[in-house]
Protein backbone atom coordinates (compact mmCIF):
# COMPACT_ATOMS: atom_id res chain seq x y z
CA UNK A 1 0.00 0.00 0.00
CA UNK A 2 1.61 3.68 -0.75
CA UNK A 3 -0.71 6.06 0.10
CA UNK A 4 0.42 9.40 -0.32
CA UNK A 5 0.45 11.60 2.44
CA UNK A 6 1.58 15.00 2.47
CA UNK A 7 3.98 15.91 5.13
CA UNK A 8 1.68 19.18 6.46
CA UNK A 9 1.20 19.30 10.03
CA UNK A 10 -2.76 18.14 9.82
CA UNK A 11 -2.22 15.31 8.26
CA UNK A 12 0.47 14.17 10.05
CA UNK A 13 -1.33 14.49 13.26
CA UNK A 14 -4.37 12.67 12.11
CA UNK A 15 -2.01 9.87 11.31
CA UNK A 16 -0.46 10.30 14.73
CA UNK A 17 -4.04 10.14 16.46
CA UNK A 18 -4.79 7.32 14.54
CA UNK A 19 -1.68 5.14 15.20
CA UNK A 20 -1.86 5.91 19.43
CA UNK A 21 -5.07 4.02 18.75
CA UNK A 22 -2.95 0.75 17.02
CA UNK A 23 -4.03 1.82 13.40
CA UNK A 24 -1.29 -0.54 11.89
CA UNK A 25 -2.44 1.26 8.01
CA UNK A 26 -1.79 4.88 9.80
CA UNK A 27 1.11 3.84 10.88
CA UNK A 28 2.45 2.65 7.78
CA UNK A 29 1.50 5.44 6.32
CA UNK A 30 3.29 7.68 8.50
CA UNK A 31 6.59 6.07 8.34
CA UNK A 32 5.90 6.34 4.47
CA UNK A 33 5.45 10.33 4.76
CA UNK A 34 8.25 10.75 7.10
CA UNK A 35 10.84 7.90 7.36
CA UNK A 36 13.23 9.63 4.34
CA UNK A 37 13.10 12.88 6.12
CA UNK A 38 13.60 11.39 9.82
CA UNK A 39 16.75 9.08 8.30
CA UNK A 40 18.53 12.02 6.43
CA UNK A 41 18.32 14.10 9.82
CA UNK A 42 19.83 10.85 11.27
CA UNK A 43 22.23 9.92 8.53
CA UNK A 44 23.64 13.36 8.74
CA UNK A 45 24.24 12.98 12.99
CA UNK A 46 25.61 9.16 13.02
CA UNK A 47 27.07 9.57 9.15
CA UNK A 48 26.84 5.89 9.89
CA UNK A 49 24.25 3.74 7.25
CA UNK A 50 23.97 1.17 9.95
CA UNK A 51 23.81 3.18 12.99
CA UNK A 52 21.26 5.27 11.55
CA UNK A 53 19.31 2.54 10.17
CA UNK A 54 18.72 1.27 13.80
CA UNK A 55 18.16 4.32 15.00
CA UNK A 56 15.46 4.96 12.89
CA UNK A 57 14.03 1.25 13.54
CA UNK A 58 14.36 2.62 17.33
CA UNK A 59 12.91 5.90 16.63
CA UNK A 60 9.57 4.19 14.79
CA UNK A 61 9.35 1.54 17.51
CA UNK A 62 9.06 4.77 20.13
CA UNK A 63 6.68 6.31 18.20
CA UNK A 64 4.19 2.72 17.88
CA UNK A 65 4.84 2.91 21.45
CA UNK A 66 4.44 6.58 22.92
CA UNK A 67 1.95 8.17 20.07
CA UNK A 68 -0.65 9.01 22.56
CA UNK A 69 2.13 11.33 24.14
CA UNK A 70 2.01 13.68 20.98
CA UNK A 71 -0.50 16.69 22.00
CA UNK A 72 -0.80 19.65 19.88
CA UNK A 73 0.66 22.02 22.37
CA UNK A 74 3.69 19.29 21.53
CA UNK A 75 4.16 21.90 18.91
CA UNK A 76 4.23 20.46 14.71
CA UNK A 77 3.85 16.68 14.82
CA UNK A 78 7.33 16.63 12.44
CA UNK A 79 9.21 18.70 14.79
CA UNK A 80 7.50 16.23 17.80
CA UNK A 81 8.73 13.00 15.60
CA UNK A 82 12.11 14.47 14.79
CA UNK A 83 12.95 15.71 18.09
CA UNK A 84 12.72 11.83 18.95
CA UNK A 85 15.25 10.87 16.28
CA UNK A 86 17.37 13.06 16.79
CA UNK A 87 18.00 12.31 20.74
CA UNK A 88 18.22 8.51 19.77
CA UNK A 89 21.05 9.77 17.04
CA UNK A 90 22.72 11.55 20.01
CA UNK A 91 22.33 9.73 22.55
CA UNK A 92 23.57 6.73 20.47
CA UNK A 93 26.70 8.88 19.76
CA UNK A 94 27.47 10.20 23.45
CA UNK A 95 27.09 7.10 25.15
CA UNK A 96 28.98 4.87 22.36
CA UNK A 97 31.87 7.55 22.07
CA UNK A 98 31.74 7.24 18.68
CA UNK A 99 34.64 8.59 16.70
CA UNK A 100 33.22 9.94 13.21
CA UNK A 101 35.10 10.95 9.85
CA UNK A 102 34.18 14.77 9.52
CA UNK A 103 32.21 15.78 6.35
CA UNK A 104 30.47 19.02 6.43
CA UNK A 105 27.93 20.72 4.70
CA UNK A 106 28.13 23.93 3.60
CA UNK A 107 24.89 24.00 2.07
CA UNK A 108 22.84 24.33 5.28
CA UNK A 109 22.61 28.01 5.98
CA UNK A 110 21.85 28.35 2.14
CA UNK A 111 19.20 25.93 2.50
CA UNK A 112 17.55 27.49 5.28
CA UNK A 113 16.40 30.44 3.06
CA UNK A 114 15.24 28.63 -0.23
CA UNK A 115 11.95 27.58 -0.25
CA UNK A 116 11.07 24.65 1.53
CA UNK A 117 8.28 23.34 3.26
CA UNK A 118 7.26 24.37 6.57
CA UNK A 119 6.71 27.45 8.22
CA UNK A 120 8.39 30.62 6.42
CA UNK A 121 8.06 32.56 8.75
CA UNK A 122 10.08 30.46 11.14
CA UNK A 123 12.76 29.45 9.09
CA UNK A 124 13.06 32.63 7.65
CA UNK A 125 13.64 34.21 11.10
CA UNK A 126 16.23 31.77 12.31
CA UNK A 127 17.98 32.38 9.11
CA UNK A 128 18.60 35.74 9.89
CA UNK A 129 19.12 35.37 13.25
CA UNK A 130 21.83 32.61 12.92
CA UNK A 131 23.31 35.32 9.99
CA UNK A 132 23.39 37.65 12.79
CA UNK A 133 25.74 35.62 15.00
CA UNK A 134 29.50 35.25 14.27
CA UNK A 135 30.88 33.21 11.52
CA UNK A 136 32.72 30.62 14.13
CA UNK A 137 29.19 30.82 16.87
CA UNK A 138 27.27 30.15 13.74
CA UNK A 139 29.01 27.36 12.26
CA UNK A 140 28.96 25.29 16.27
CA UNK A 141 25.55 25.69 16.35
CA UNK A 142 24.94 24.37 13.00
CA UNK A 143 27.34 21.63 13.35
CA UNK A 144 26.03 20.85 16.67
CA UNK A 145 21.95 20.53 15.88
CA UNK A 146 22.86 19.31 12.04
CA UNK A 147 25.79 17.67 12.39
CA UNK A 148 26.27 16.19 15.82
CA UNK A 149 29.19 17.25 16.87
CA UNK A 150 30.07 17.33 20.63
CA UNK A 151 31.53 19.88 22.54
CA UNK A 152 34.94 17.97 22.30
CA UNK A 153 34.43 17.79 18.32
CA UNK A 154 33.69 21.49 18.23
CA UNK A 155 36.99 21.99 20.11
CA UNK A 156 38.81 19.62 17.84
CA UNK A 157 37.38 21.14 14.70
CA UNK A 158 38.10 25.38 15.60
CA UNK A 159 41.53 24.41 17.49
CA UNK A 160 40.12 25.69 20.72
CA UNK A 161 39.94 24.59 24.30
CA UNK A 162 36.36 22.95 25.31
CA UNK A 163 35.82 25.40 27.85
CA UNK A 164 35.88 28.24 25.50
CA UNK A 165 33.36 26.21 23.38
CA UNK A 166 31.08 25.89 25.99
CA UNK A 167 31.11 30.02 26.75
CA UNK A 168 30.79 30.61 22.96
CA UNK A 169 27.41 28.03 22.60
CA UNK A 170 26.36 29.88 25.37
CA UNK A 171 26.29 33.14 24.28
CA UNK A 172 25.01 31.99 21.01
CA UNK A 173 22.20 30.18 22.78
CA UNK A 174 21.02 33.50 24.35
CA UNK A 175 21.57 35.60 21.50
CA UNK A 176 19.51 33.56 19.46
CA UNK A 177 16.76 33.57 22.23
CA UNK A 178 16.84 37.47 22.30
CA UNK A 179 16.96 37.51 18.59
CA UNK A 180 14.36 35.09 17.59
CA UNK A 181 12.34 36.72 20.16
CA UNK A 182 12.82 39.94 18.91
CA UNK A 183 11.64 38.82 15.27
CA UNK B 1 12.61 31.17 33.76
CA UNK B 2 16.09 30.37 35.18
CA UNK B 3 19.07 31.16 32.72
CA UNK B 4 21.16 28.34 33.91
CA UNK B 5 18.11 25.98 33.06
CA UNK B 6 17.42 27.44 29.75
CA UNK B 7 20.91 27.30 28.26
CA UNK B 8 21.07 23.09 29.37
CA UNK B 9 17.47 23.17 27.80
CA UNK B 10 19.28 24.67 24.73
CA UNK B 11 22.32 22.38 25.13
CA UNK B 12 20.35 19.32 25.10
CA UNK B 13 18.62 20.03 21.89
CA UNK B 14 21.42 20.77 20.51
CA UNK B 15 23.06 17.68 21.51
CA UNK B 16 26.23 19.56 23.21
CA UNK B 17 25.57 18.38 26.57
CA UNK B 18 28.36 15.78 27.52
CA UNK B 19 27.34 12.35 28.04
CA UNK B 20 26.93 12.22 32.38
CA UNK B 21 24.88 15.76 32.07
CA UNK B 22 22.82 14.41 28.97
CA UNK B 23 21.67 11.77 31.04
CA UNK B 24 20.86 13.46 34.16
CA UNK B 25 19.06 15.99 32.04
CA UNK B 26 16.94 13.03 30.59
CA UNK B 27 15.87 12.01 33.96
CA UNK B 28 15.43 15.55 35.33
CA UNK B 29 12.64 16.31 32.07
CA UNK B 30 11.00 12.88 33.04
CA UNK B 31 9.64 14.83 36.02
CA UNK B 32 9.42 18.45 35.57
CA UNK B 33 6.78 20.19 32.98
CA UNK B 34 8.49 23.28 32.99
CA UNK B 35 11.85 21.73 31.88
CA UNK B 36 10.43 20.05 29.20
CA UNK B 37 8.38 22.98 27.82
CA UNK B 38 12.14 24.96 27.63
CA UNK B 39 12.98 22.10 26.05
CA UNK B 40 9.79 22.09 23.28
CA UNK B 41 10.54 25.70 22.82
CA UNK B 42 14.30 25.21 21.55
CA UNK B 43 12.95 22.34 19.34
CA UNK B 44 10.72 24.19 17.74
CA UNK B 45 12.81 27.14 17.04
CA UNK B 46 15.68 25.01 15.80
CA UNK B 47 13.55 22.84 13.75
CA UNK B 48 13.93 24.63 10.39
CA UNK B 49 17.33 23.58 10.23
CA UNK B 50 15.43 19.96 9.57
CA UNK B 51 14.25 20.82 6.83
CA UNK B 52 17.68 21.39 5.32
CA UNK B 53 18.20 17.73 5.16
CA UNK B 54 17.36 16.27 1.97
CA UNK B 55 15.40 12.98 2.38
CA UNK B 56 16.91 10.00 1.66
CA UNK B 57 14.60 6.79 1.06
CA UNK B 58 15.57 3.84 3.97
CA UNK B 59 16.32 0.47 2.78
CA UNK B 60 13.08 -1.81 3.28
CA UNK B 61 14.88 -4.20 6.17
CA UNK B 62 14.10 -1.08 7.95
CA UNK B 63 10.28 -1.45 7.82
CA UNK B 64 10.08 -5.12 8.47
CA UNK B 65 12.11 -4.70 10.98
CA UNK B 66 9.82 -2.30 12.81
CA UNK B 67 6.89 -4.27 11.65
CA UNK B 68 8.06 -7.45 13.55
CA UNK B 69 9.22 -5.41 16.71
CA UNK B 70 5.79 -3.47 17.33
CA UNK B 71 3.96 -6.59 15.90
CA UNK B 72 4.79 -8.35 19.07
CA UNK B 73 2.23 -8.49 21.90
CA UNK B 74 -0.28 -7.44 19.43
CA UNK B 75 -2.97 -10.04 17.53
CA UNK B 76 -0.16 -10.22 14.60
CA UNK B 77 1.95 -12.83 16.50
CA UNK B 78 0.93 -15.66 16.28
CA UNK B 79 0.62 -15.30 12.45
CA UNK B 80 3.84 -13.59 11.23
CA UNK B 81 5.27 -16.13 13.82
CA UNK B 82 4.14 -18.95 12.12
CA UNK B 83 4.94 -17.33 8.94
CA UNK B 84 8.77 -17.37 9.92
CA UNK B 85 9.27 -20.74 11.38
CA UNK B 86 7.81 -22.13 8.35
CA UNK B 87 10.52 -19.83 6.51
CA UNK B 88 12.88 -20.78 8.74
CA UNK B 89 11.98 -24.31 8.47
CA UNK B 90 12.41 -24.46 4.88
CA UNK B 91 16.06 -22.67 4.93
CA UNK B 92 17.15 -25.44 7.08
CA UNK B 93 15.76 -28.21 4.94
CA UNK B 94 17.34 -26.44 1.91
CA UNK B 95 20.41 -25.59 3.86
CA UNK B 96 20.84 -29.36 4.70
CA UNK B 97 19.99 -30.61 1.15
CA UNK B 98 22.83 -28.30 -0.67
CA UNK B 99 25.15 -29.61 2.38
CA UNK B 100 24.88 -33.16 1.31
CA UNK B 101 25.00 -31.99 -2.27
CA UNK B 102 28.44 -30.30 -1.77
CA UNK B 103 29.50 -33.31 0.16
CA UNK B 104 28.56 -35.75 -2.39
CA UNK B 105 30.10 -33.47 -4.87
CA UNK B 106 33.45 -33.24 -2.98
CA UNK B 107 34.34 -36.66 -1.77
CA UNK B 108 32.31 -38.78 -4.69
CA UNK B 109 30.28 -40.72 -2.20
CA UNK B 110 27.25 -42.87 -2.80
CA UNK B 111 23.69 -42.12 -2.82
CA UNK B 112 23.00 -44.04 0.19
CA UNK B 113 25.52 -41.76 1.86
CA UNK B 114 23.37 -38.56 0.56
CA UNK B 115 20.27 -40.49 2.47
CA UNK B 116 22.08 -41.36 5.52
CA UNK B 117 22.92 -37.42 5.37
CA UNK B 118 19.64 -35.85 5.59
CA UNK B 119 18.65 -37.96 8.29
CA UNK B 120 21.16 -36.27 10.96
CA UNK B 121 19.97 -34.19 13.32
CA UNK B 122 19.40 -30.61 12.62
CA UNK B 123 22.37 -28.66 11.20
CA UNK B 124 23.18 -25.20 12.67
CA UNK B 125 21.39 -22.82 10.45
CA UNK B 126 22.88 -19.44 9.80
CA UNK B 127 19.37 -17.32 11.33
CA UNK B 128 18.41 -14.69 13.43
CA UNK B 129 16.22 -13.95 15.73
CA UNK B 130 15.17 -11.04 17.90
CA UNK B 131 13.67 -10.22 21.31
CA UNK B 132 11.76 -7.10 21.94
CA UNK B 133 11.77 -7.47 25.86
CA UNK B 134 9.91 -5.14 28.00
CA UNK B 135 8.29 -5.46 31.50
CA UNK B 136 5.01 -6.14 30.33
CA UNK B 137 4.04 -3.09 29.86
CA UNK B 138 4.08 -1.68 26.40
CA UNK B 139 7.21 0.56 26.74
CA UNK B 140 10.32 -1.88 24.99
CA UNK B 141 13.34 -2.50 27.69
CA UNK B 142 15.49 -3.45 24.94
CA UNK B 143 15.58 -5.13 22.01
CA UNK B 144 18.08 -8.58 21.71
CA UNK B 145 19.48 -9.84 18.48
CA UNK B 146 20.88 -13.26 18.19
CA UNK B 147 22.91 -13.98 15.17
CA UNK B 148 23.67 -17.92 15.15
CA UNK B 149 25.94 -17.72 12.49
CA UNK B 150 28.46 -15.77 14.35
CA UNK B 151 26.96 -16.38 17.58
CA UNK B 152 26.55 -13.09 18.99
CA UNK B 153 23.91 -11.46 20.43
CA UNK B 154 23.53 -7.67 19.78
CA UNK B 155 21.82 -6.09 22.32
CA UNK B 156 19.98 -2.18 22.32
CA UNK B 157 19.04 -0.80 25.56
CA UNK B 158 16.15 1.35 25.13
CA UNK B 159 14.73 2.68 28.72
CA UNK B 160 16.34 -0.21 30.53
CA UNK B 161 17.72 1.10 33.95
CA UNK B 162 20.09 -0.06 35.63
CA UNK B 163 19.29 0.60 39.66
CA UNK B 164 22.41 2.41 41.43
CA UNK B 165 24.90 -0.22 43.39
CA UNK B 166 23.05 -3.34 41.20
CA UNK B 167 23.46 -4.58 37.78
CA UNK B 168 21.33 -6.23 35.10
CA UNK B 169 21.71 -9.38 34.00
CA UNK B 170 20.94 -11.08 31.04
CA UNK B 171 19.78 -14.22 30.65
CA UNK B 172 18.66 -16.77 27.86
CA UNK B 173 15.68 -19.38 29.11
CA UNK B 174 15.51 -22.22 26.20
CA UNK B 175 11.87 -23.90 26.15
CA UNK B 176 11.98 -26.08 29.65
CA UNK B 177 15.48 -25.41 30.42
CA UNK B 178 16.98 -23.55 33.43
CA UNK B 179 18.29 -19.73 32.99
CA UNK B 180 21.58 -19.55 31.19
CA UNK B 181 23.39 -16.18 32.16
CA UNK B 182 24.47 -14.59 29.12
CA UNK B 183 26.32 -11.38 31.12
CA UNK B 184 25.66 -7.82 32.83
CA UNK B 185 24.23 -5.36 30.44
CA UNK B 186 27.07 -2.37 31.05
CA UNK B 187 25.24 0.40 32.63
CA UNK B 188 25.00 3.78 30.22
CA UNK B 189 25.71 1.70 27.41
CA UNK B 190 23.11 1.78 24.65
CA UNK B 191 24.69 -1.06 22.62
CA UNK B 192 26.78 -4.29 23.08
CA UNK B 193 27.49 -7.31 21.59
CA UNK B 194 27.96 -10.54 23.07
CA UNK B 195 29.86 -13.04 22.30
CA UNK B 196 27.81 -16.82 22.98
CA UNK B 197 28.89 -20.22 21.47
CA UNK B 198 25.45 -21.90 22.38
CA UNK B 199 23.75 -19.06 20.04
CA UNK B 200 25.47 -20.78 17.39
CA UNK B 201 22.65 -22.94 16.17
CA UNK B 202 18.45 -22.06 16.28
CA UNK B 203 17.43 -20.99 19.96
CA UNK B 204 14.63 -20.71 21.36
CA UNK B 205 12.35 -19.50 24.58
CA UNK B 206 13.12 -16.36 26.36
CA UNK B 207 15.32 -13.29 27.01
CA UNK B 208 15.10 -12.23 30.17
CA UNK B 209 16.64 -9.32 32.34
CA UNK B 210 17.19 -9.86 35.97
CA UNK B 211 18.56 -7.26 39.30
CA UNK B 212 21.45 -8.61 40.52
CA UNK B 213 24.15 -7.66 43.26
CA UNK B 214 26.47 -5.45 41.49
CA UNK B 215 28.76 -7.81 39.08
CA UNK B 216 25.93 -9.94 38.67
CA UNK B 217 24.68 -13.35 40.11
CA UNK B 218 27.27 -15.00 42.81
CA UNK B 219 24.96 -18.30 42.13
CA UNK B 220 24.97 -18.73 38.19
CA UNK B 221 20.83 -18.64 38.37
CA UNK B 222 19.07 -15.62 38.83
CA UNK B 223 18.91 -14.04 42.12
CA UNK B 224 16.91 -10.94 42.28
CA UNK B 225 13.27 -10.36 40.20
CA UNK B 226 13.33 -10.68 36.66
CA UNK B 227 11.95 -6.95 35.59
CA UNK B 228 12.14 -7.50 32.04
CA UNK B 229 11.42 -10.47 29.60
CA UNK B 230 11.05 -10.87 25.92
CA UNK B 231 10.23 -14.23 23.47
CA UNK B 232 12.59 -14.88 20.50
CA UNK B 233 11.41 -14.84 17.31
CA UNK B 234 13.13 -16.18 14.18
CA UNK B 235 13.62 -13.26 11.59
CA UNK B 236 13.92 -13.64 7.85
Amino acid sequence: MNQRVSTDGSSLAVLLDATSRGDRPAFRALYEATAPKLFAIVLRITRSRPMAEEVLQETFIKIWQNAERYMPESGQPMAWLAAIARNRAIDRLRSEKIERNRADDDQILERLVAPAAGDPAMRQALGTCLKALDEESRDCVILAYCSGFSREELAERFGRPVGTIKTLLHRSIKQLRACLESE
Amino acid sequence: MSEERDLDAAEYVLGTLPADERARFSERLKSDAALRQDVRAWEARLAPLDETATPVAPPPDVWRAIERATAVGSTAVPEAAGTNVIALRRRVAFWRGSTAVAGLLAAGLAVVAVVDRLSLPPVAAGGRYVAVVDSGGHEPALIAEVDTTTGTIRVRSLTAETPSGRSLELWHVPEGQAPRSLGILKAGLDAQTINDAASAGPVDGLIAVSVEPEGGSPSGAPTGPIVYTGRLIPVE
